[in-house]
């Protein structure tokens, strides 16, 4: 039988956010510098000198206990801090994984020894971890990677392919879903984490070119690549658990719906503009104020997934369905957008960097709704939360 | 009253009192006596008052259990008159001035007072429908069959300034009441394709309809999260356009969440024998009354603009 509509609490954030939300904002104003082309798109911007300043001002790994670099502070500060760099259009992309969830599965599963290794050093913003998950074939279907490790004397010997790693030739680590034990009759049994480190380990990483002519995301080739026997996050054998414990962090964030925030902020310039004149356009104006009810709506379910992270909960459902509304809209708001915008305001000021922030964001937007679980993966999700699977 | 003890009241009631055989016997035009007296003996028309001791955030979570239940009666109305003129057991529903005439009045047949709103004059106005001389009616209805009745303005009408900004409580209302109906469409969806089977089992084991839920599913969660956001700002300085974001998104998730719910139903919801019209068709007609979709937009739209585009985060990084 179905079961109950999925709940969305009001959540307000505390009043503390908004002396951080403003230091954000002073932050962004004094390191300028790093902006020179704002996008808004989590991927695109990676400045190991932009996140050094992020980790020297506490704002990585704020969450975290404080003996391990973290600020212990709330997931909602952490959320004031990521949505007031994404809507700027900051690069964040380097330390991204490592703060939204690799430190969070070492802080969660990871040893002492482990925790002590590599969380500082995230929080420093130095050190920056991508995602080993996908492989030549298997990518929704995530249980049937075959990404193998063999215990051996002296750790782990990895042998199989990665796909899709975004910036793993420039980050540090990788964590690695392998297969620790043979497949059997229990599909999501047999998995591990492992972590590898992608400048010493021998892993071979290959660039892959995408269609917009970027070179962020990675094959990772494991031929015979020995780890040491301290890499295991968690339990071996546990892996599947892991992975899917990440999703609630993985899939609620502001960068679940901000990815084409650079367009609306470039067509309200336009729009700025011709308001100015004598007869504005009525339709310009709609399509703003549709863009802005829409977004105003996903943000407040992104905090409502905020809040129940905060109270220990695990909303990996209502996570999935903010990223599904949130991906769509990604999609929509430079189609709606480019339709507003059209020929008869071309001659206003900023017209140019509009139309070059929409081609930008339409050349990424395939990924939007595939990368962190594909739009038909979250539905089966979402499916299974209303009570049909 | 705390309010839970306010809605599961009020959800009892509703579920209790208010069928489809009740709903189709409104929409032939009989008013549903019993209900209303239900309603008014247990004080729902004076919860919105300032001294009703209920939040008014409260009445509006009362209003969203109506839509839920498609209650065939002018609550809204009632509540929200009675918080401007003042205490009153006659009914009292609300309609807007339009060139001399009071239009869109829900259930003016049967009022004792009709409230004529003139938001471009700030103003309202009374007009008595009891007694000799009671002016000509007219009487229509919805796309819903819900009745939607028209009084002319009587010469020399007093005119009352509104303290409040009544379009936008109405607006809200109805985006409540909306996004409330649009919550049992979504669980009758699911219902339904839960136990309608072809092809030797039920359709919601197929992958094509549990998207279409899905779907769904996200369009009533966006709806219902943007209406609480509209009541949470009722007494902030930026309500009109939270009322804005909420008008639109429920409407536009009003129109989504219908046409899937049909196709899932098939047939079957087609049907007048079937409730589900009397939810669809309301969430149709609601997404047009007090300001459609494209309305709410061009506010919201054209204040963003004059705000510029460095405006435009600082507009959307609210607080609440």
């Amino acid at each position: 039988m179905p079961c109950a509509v999925l709940q969305f609490d009001r959540i307000a954030l505390p009043e503390e956010t908004e002396t951080l939300r403003a230091e954000v904002r002073q932050f962004l104003v004094d390191n300028a510098e790093h902006l020179t082309r704002p996008n808004s798109d989590f991927t695109t911007g990676h400045d190991p000198a932009f996140s050094r300043k992020l980790g020297q001002r506490g704002w990585i790994g704020m969450t975290w206990p404080k003996c391990y670099g973290g600020g212990e502070r709330s997931f909602f500060e952490r959320y004031v801090v990521t949505e007031e760099l994404l809507a700027a259009g900051a690069p964040v992309s380097a330390h991204w994984i490592a703060d939204r969830q690799s430190g969070n599965l070492i802080l969660g599963v990871g040893s002492d020894a482990q925790r002590e290794r590599y969380l500082p050093a995230i929080a420093r913003g130095e050190s920056y971890f991508s995602i080993g998950m996908s492989e030549p074939n298997s990518g929704s279907d995530l249980a049937s990677v075959r990404t193998r490790a063999e215990r051996v004397d002296g750790g782990w010997l990895i042998n199989g392919t990665k796909l899709w790693s975004t910036d793993a030739h420039r980050n540090h680590f990788m964590i690695a879903l392998v297969r620790t034990e043979p497949p059997s009759d229990n599909r999501h049994a047999g998995f591990s984490q492992i972590i590898v480190d992608l400048r010493e380990d021998g892993a071979v990483v290959r660039p892959i070119r995408n269609m917009a002519g970027g070179e962020d995301f990675n094959e990772v080739v494991f031929d015979n690549v020995l780890v040491p026997e301290d890499r295991v996050v968690g339990e071996p054998g546990n892996g599947w658990q892991q992975v899917t414990g990440e999703l609630a962090y993985e899939r609620s964030g502001p960068e679940r719906f901000l990815s084409a925030f650079r367009v609306f902020v470039e067509l309200v310039r336009v729009a700025a503009a011709d308001a100015r004149q004598d007869h504005p356009d009525p339709a310009l104006q709609a399509a703003i104020g549709r863009l802005a009810a829409h977004l105003a709506t996903l943000r407040r379910m992104s905090i409502s997934v905020a809040g129940m992270l905060e109270e220990g909960k695990s909303p990996e459902v209502e996570a999935a369905l903010v990223k599904a509304v949130g991906n769509d809209f990604e999609k929509l708001l430079p189609e709606v957008a480019r339709l507003a915008a059209d020929s008869s305001v071309a001659a206003l000021p900023h017209f140019g960097v509009f139309r070059q922030a929409l081609a930008d964001t339409l050349l990424l937007s395939p990924s939007f709704t595939i990368r962190g679980g594909t739009r038909e993966i979250l539905r089966g999700v979402i499916a299974r939360g209303l009570g049909l699977r | 009253m705390t309010d839970n003890m306010l809605t599961d009241a009020a959800g009892r009631i509703f579920a209790d009192r208010c069928d489809k055989a009740l709903l189709d016997a409104a929409e032939r035009g009989e008013f549903p006596d019993a209900l209303w007296r239900t309603l008014r003996d247990n004080g729902f028309h004076e919860l919105a008052m300032p001294d009703s001791g209920v939040a008014l955030a409260d009445a509006f979570a009362v209003i969203g259990l109506a839509g839920r239940h498609a209650i065939p009666a002018p609550l809204p109305e009632a509540l929200l008159a009675n918080r401007w003129i003042g205490r009153s057991d006659r009914l009292v529903t609300i309609g807007q001035v339009l060139d001399r005439r009071i239009v869109e009045a829900p259930w003016a047949r049967q009022a004792d007072l009709v409230l004529g709103l003139d938001s471009a004059r700030g103003a309202y106005v009374l007009v008595e429908r009891v007694g000799d001389g009671a002016p000509a009616l007219e009487c229509g209805h919805n796309m819903a069959g819900e009745p939607r009745d028209a009084v002319p303005v009587p010469e020399g009408a007093d005119w009352v300034p509104l303290l409040e900004p009544a379009f936008a409580y109405l607006a809200l209302a109805r985006a409540v009441a909306t996004a409330g109906c649009l919550s049992r469409v979504l669980e009758l969806s699911l219902l339904y394709a839960s136990e309608r089977e072809q092809f030797g089992r039920p359709i919601a084991r197929f992958q094509a309809i549990q998207h279409a839920l899905a779907v769904m599913a996200g369009e009533v969660a966006a709806a219902g999260r943007a209406a609480d956001a509209a009541v949470d700002a009722l007494d902030g300085d930026r309500f009109e356009f939270e009322v804005a974001v909420a008008k639109a998104r429920v409407g536009e998730a009003a129109g989504v969440v219908a046409e899937i719910a049909h196709q899932v139903h098939g047939a079957m919801g087609y049907t007048h024998e079937h409730q589900l019209h009397h939810f669809t068709r309301r969430a149709w007609a609601w997404r047009d009354e007090y300001g459609s979709e494209t309305f709410w937009q061009r506010r919201l739209g054209s204040h963003l603009a004059a705000r510029g585009a460095d405006g435009l985060w600082e507009f959307l990084a609210t607080r609440g």
